[in-house]
């Protein structure tokens, strides 16, 4: 599987992390899916709550205009 | 019934977890009384007897999106925070009353305390920004590789030989 995670050998994510997460990110700031992100579903899951923990500080936004 | 009640408290209590804090400090607080602030904070850590492991000092970061806090009927909107984080292990107890005094805490914008893992959670390497790559200078890097690399006379006859065929 090759993904920005498991090239970097990259086990948990932050949400502090905020370049790395928005890899995840589409333009409009919209998380990316599975499919398209080629995460693992355990990466998946941990890039969300990363990304929801991100969002809910300030350091990410809801919406992208 | 009470007995098992009280046995099931005291071994939550008794948990040791990793936590970490985030925190939002207002960007109207002065930098001098950031300082007492996030001394605060270590306090109550420190008196429930919670073991610091990692710390991030308040850095004035700008938000993703304003946010807003009510005070005296009034709506005070922020799009600055001092932005700081602590990492500590304490009992399960602790996690709760400290996200309760960081929410009663007026000079504290937003908090969230999690649990999570001890190790360094943060990536080591880094990501090159998405959005600060500019399409001329990719274009212009390719450009000088190709005129760089050497070609000789014959092979340059033979390929308009090639072509001209």
């Amino acid at each position: 599987m090759s993904n920005i995670l498991t090239q970097n050998d990259i086990r948990y994510v932050d949400y502090k992390d905020v370049e790395l997460l928005k890899q995840f990110m589409n333009p409009h700031g919209r998380i990316i899916g599975k499919k398209r992100s080629g995460l693992t579903s355990k990466q998946q899951r941990m890039v969300e709550e990363a990304i929801k923990r991100a969002r809910f500080m300030g350091l990410l936004p809801y919406i992208q205009k | 019934m009470a007995t098992k009640k009280a046995k099931v408290a005291a071994e939550t209590e008794a948990v040791l977890r990793v936590y970490e804090a985030g925190y939002h400090i207002a960007s109207s607080v002065k930098e001098d009384e950031l300082e007492s602030i996030v001394g605060g904070i270590r306090s109550i850590i420190e008196k429930a007897g919670g073991i610091f492991i990692a710390e991030g000092a308040p850095v004035l970061t700008k938000l993703a999106y304003t946010m807003y806090q009510s005070e005296k009927g009034k709506r005070i909107a922020h799009d600055r925070g001092y932005f700081g984080w602590i990492k500590f292990e304490s009992p399960t107890t602790l996690a709760k009353d400290l996200s309760d005094a960081l929410q009663k805490n007026k000079e504290i914008i937003r908090s969230m305390v999690f649990v999570t893992l001890r190790e360094d959670t943060r990536a080591k390497f880094r990501v090159a920004p998405v959005r600060e790559v500019k399409r001329g200078e990719a274009k212009a890097v390719a450009r000088s590789e190709e005129e760089a690399v050497p070609v000789s006379e014959e092979k340059l006859d033979k390929a308009l030989e090639t072509l001209t065929e």
